[in-house]
């Protein structure tokens, strides 16, 4: 069975989006080595998608690839009917529609919270400073922390950045949200209320694409679960189908290792 | 693994260092714990108080000798300040000084939290001092006896024969009451202040700086510092008077303007003009180096018709007809006729400098200058194509780096003719402060620009900046002082000087330049590839996140270096007396030795001058001390 026949079969609910996201034989080389093999997925709009895979599998280097922190050498990448190239003008639209939460957080430590989060809307989208603030605190609502506004992300604890790392993300009302292992650098005790606000986030209708080894969190809500290995996407699936009679024997394995 | 990043670490010891955690220590175990822990460490510290001891006397002896003409140094303040300014133009000095303070007393007020010094510590401080002028009233050696003729009196086997320790003690009674209210006086502060509830009431630390400035500068009113004078071409010292009336009053107006300027910074940083206010600062800050030297140097009989005539217009040409230009260029039906455009203006702008030449046709310097960057604003052009905020930008930029461009022409063409009484121009203290505080402000922009070109991703801004950085790191900074102000004015074209003092500030900014980037080259290998990506992601432009994210945490990393820097230029302005500046050192070293009244008296002016160098980088090396903590705990 083809991936794209898994696919369709697999998502009668999406069958009738639009595409958001579409990969053509995409390939990417670091120097000789090559760390994505012809991959080609196509995510709808509104769909949550759950990448896993073993260490290296080319993971990381996919999704970086969607908002151009990596480029890639061979195939198309379209995201929201934009194609990435090289064209400037292209990578700045494709820049303010996806957001991207990182393993590490990233946030830029000599800005309060606030301020994290208004930058890119006050420079890039123009917003007045003042409607930028409102908008920011209402989203540290959203994610549970609205007394930290004021304070620096030295000052949190690492669930808590994660929180405004995506809280970031979500001020620019990006269409796309994508997440590199976002609750990997966590205590235990924080990967919940991550968690808790990604769930949140997919209920919310966004399209999102989330590298996780959290099968819980795969199993509850994503559409579709895409397994990688050695650059290539090597089965795709529902959850109920990933989880219950994986056909590949590489994911038979892979499960077997982290369930 | 996750790296400790400098925040927590920061925020680590600022516990570490918070008086009210630590755990006080009696003196007694203090002593034990750390000087005499075992007959090691005794021994040491011994050793230690002797060395300590002879070098606090040796000293004392220097400073108390009979021999000291201290007198030289309190006479000469003035020749010490500014030399042989001319006392007709000094308005312009108060002017540019009334600047500075007040500007830096508004700074102080907008931008820091100063906090408080808890009245009990204040009174361990008087302590401190008080016992310290006992320790010093004691340890210094009883004062040589001298016969009539002021020669020392020896005694029969040759040694200097000197008053007895009770003599002594009784001779320096004015010292002794001086310690004893100093200490008393602290000693009633702490024990007022040492109840428990009266324990934390604290004095702004600006309040008690201020007093303190203020009383220095009430001694100028009471003091009989003596006064000096220059008149005629000669050197007319007169000791044992108070300074002029025309020094005291300015002083007087200084501070005040610190405290109004402060003041005013507190009520804009409590009031919703923050913001607005913090970058105000700023700005006046970046102009002012520009606008001092256009107060100090300016010719008084600066030909105003062409300014009006030439200069003026000139500027206003180019700044509109430029802009107009650029925002032709950047509609965006502009096409292939934007390209055509810039290329014929590019080859003209060349045109123009084979022209100079060969004499074909005359034509200002600073013309040519506005056409060539006028030229490469409209090869830039097509990347501000598109929404109104973008061509505005391009506009504005343009209209702003004309305006700096022809001001600094018309500045620079037009020397001083201040009508000197001597060759010297302003000296001494003036002229080093002056010298070193535009090359910090005008060398900061320009190295790190460097270190961003030499970290660029583009290989001919690497090539450009490392090749420069490396060429001024390779050669003294004497040799490159020396290479603008003699070898330059050679080199430039017909109908362009250069003040002595022009050429020299631009070869020692170009210098400082090379230094400052390496420093700041240091801080951003330090961002961490992590904050470039997430600056992506969020979509700022690569401008942005050099300003917002890259530069501010690589600054911070660097602000140890960065200080340094800044301690070196102003102490190597020092060398400013090779190329035949008077600086504040050579005043002390050749000006003062050589006056009728205190020939070859040169020790103490020295002395004064280093105290006085070492206090401004005190100064200078404390406050970064403190700014450290506070962006490392992320606060500004
Ligand atoms: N900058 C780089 N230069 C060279 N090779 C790289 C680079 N980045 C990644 N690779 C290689 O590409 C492959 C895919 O890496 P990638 O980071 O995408 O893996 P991953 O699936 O995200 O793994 P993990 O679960 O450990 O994060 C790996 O073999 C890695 O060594
Ligand atoms: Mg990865």
């Amino acid at each position: 069975m083809s991936i794209d026949d898994a696919t369709t079969a697999a998502n009668d609910r999406l069958a009738d989006r639009d595409d958001m996201i579409v990969c053509v034989n995409v390939d990417k080389f670091y120097g000789d080595f090559q760390a994505l093999k012809g991959v080609t997925a196509t995510i709808k709009e509104g769909e949550v998608a759950v990448v896993c895979g073993p260490s290296g599998s080319g993971k990381s280097t996919w999704i970086r690839c969607i908002n151009r922190l990596e480029v890639h050498q061979g195939g198309d990448i379209v995201v929201d009917g934009i194609e990435l190239t090289n064209d400037l003008r292209n990578i700045e639209k494709i820049r303010s529609e996806v957001g991207m939460v990182f393993q590490q957080f990233n946030l830029f430590p000599h800005l309060t919270v606030l301020d994290n989060i208004t930058l890119a809307p006050i420079w890039v989208r123009k917003k007045p400073r003042a409607e930028a603030e409102s908008t920011a605190r209402a989203l540290l609502e959203r994610v549970g922390i609205p007394e930290q506004a004021e304070k620096f992300p030295g000052q949190l604890s690492g669930g808590q950045q994660q929180r405004v790392a995506i809280a970031r993300s979500l001020a620019m009302e990006p269409r796309v949200m994508l997440f590199d292992e976002p609750t990997s650098a966590l205590d235990p005790e924080m990967i919940k209320e991550v968690l808790d606000v990604m769930k949140e986030l997919a209920r919310s209708g966004i399209t999102m694409m989330v590298v996780t080894h959290e099968m819980g969190f795969a199993r509850e809500v994503a559409d579709r679960i895409m397994f990688m290995e050695g650059g290539e996407i090597v089965e795709v699936g529902t959850p109920e189908h990933f989880f219950t009679n994986p056909t590949e024997d590489r994911t038979k394995l892979f499960l077997s290792q982290i369930l | 693994m996750e790296e400790e990043d400098p925040i927590s670490v920061a925020l680590k010891q600022e516990e570490n260092i918070s008086p009210n955690e630590a755990p006080r220590l009696s003196v007694g175990q203090w002593l034990r714990t750390n000087l005499f822990s075992n007959w090691a460490n005794t021994i040491l510290t011994i050793l230690g108080a002797l060395a300590a001891f002879l070098m606090l006397r040796g000293v004392l002896n220097f400073v108390f000798s009979e021999n000291r003409e201290w007198v030289a140094v309190r006479t000469n303040l003035r020749a010490l300040m500014t030399l042989s300014y001319p006392e007709s133009q000094y308005v312009r000095v108060w002017v540019a000084l009334g600047f500075v303070v007040a500007l830096a007393g508004l700074s102080a007020g907008i931008w820091a939290n100063w906090g408080g010094l808890p009245l009990r510590r204040l009174g361990t401080w008087f302590m401190g001092v008080g016992g310290l002028i006992a320790l010093c009233v004691l340890v210094r050696e009883p004062s040589v006896l001298v016969d009539t003729e002021g020669k020392a009196l020896l005694t029969l086997s040759g040694s200097l024969q000197r008053e007895s320790f009770g003599a002594a003690m009784a001779d320096r009674v004015n010292w002794w009451i001086a310690a004893l209210v100093l200490f008393g006086f602290g000693i009633a502060l702490w024990s007022r202040f040492s109840s428990a509830e009266r324990r934390h009431i604290e004095w702004p630390i600006t309040s008690i700086v201020y007093v303190g400035i203020g009383i220095a500068i009430l001694t100028l009113w009471v003091v009989p510092y003596g006064h000096y004078a220059f008149d005629d071409g000669t050197y007319i010292a007169e000791p044992g008077t108070t300074v002029a009336f025309s020094t005291q009053m300015p002083w007087t107006v200084m501070w005040a303007l610190l405290g109004l300027g402060f003041l005013l910074g507190k009520f804009l940083r409590s009031s919703r003009y923050v913001r607005m206010s913090k970058t105000g600062s700023n700005l006046l800050w970046l102009i002012c180096p520009f606008a001092l030297f256009w107060v100090v140097l300016r010719d008084p009989a600066l030909d105003y018709g062409h300014v009006m005539s030439t200069d003026l217009p000139m500027g206003l040409a180019f700044g509109l007809l430029g802009a107009g230009a650029l925002w032709l260029l950047t509609r965006s039906d502009i096409g292939e006729a934007g390209r055509i455009a810039a290329t014929v203006l590019l080859v003209v702008a060349i045109f123009n400098w084979v022209a100079a030449f060969f004499g074909w046709y005359p034509m200002l310097q600073k013309a040519r200058i506005s056409f060539l960057l006028l030229a490469f604003a409209a090869l830039l052009a097509p990347n501000f194509i598109g929404d109104v905020a973008k061509r505005r930008q391009l506009v504005l930029g343009w209209i702003g780096v004309m305006a700096l461009v022809h001001y600094l022409a018309t500045m620079i063409n037009t020397p001083s003719t201040l009508d000197l009484q001597s060759d010297e121009f302003l000296g001494g203290l003036g002229l080093t402060l002056f010298v070193a505080v535009i090359v910090v402000v005008l060398s900061f922009p320009l190295g790190v620009l460097l270190a961003l070109g030499r970290t660029s991703k583009f290989p001919i801004f690497r090539m450009l900046s490392t090749s420069y950085i490396e060429v001024i790191r390779g050669v003294p900074l004497i040799s490159v002082l020396i290479f603008f102000s003699v070898m330059v004015p050679l080199f430039l074209p017909d109908g362009m000087e250069l003040a002595e003092l022009a050429a020299v500030l631009t070869g020692y900014t170009l210098f400082s330049a090379a230094y400052l980037a390496e420093n700041v080259r240091g801080g951003l290998q330090s961002i961490t590839k992590g904050q470039y990506e997430a600056a992506d992601a969020i979509g700022l432009t690569a401008a942005q996140r050099t300003g917002f994210i890259v530069l501010p945490q690589a600054l911070t990393v660097s602000i140890p270096q960065l200080v340094g820097q800044v301690i070196s230029s102003f102490k190597e302005t020092s060398l400013l007396a090779i190329i035949g500046l008077f600086d504040f050192l050579r005043v002390a070293n050749s000006v003062i030795p050589a006056q009728s009244e205190f020939m070859g008296v040169k020790r103490e002016g020295i002395l004064v001058v280093a105290m006085i160098y070492f206090f401004f980088n005190f100064v200078i090396s404390k406050y970064s001390q403190r700014l450290e903590r506070r962006v490392g705990l992320g606060e500004r």
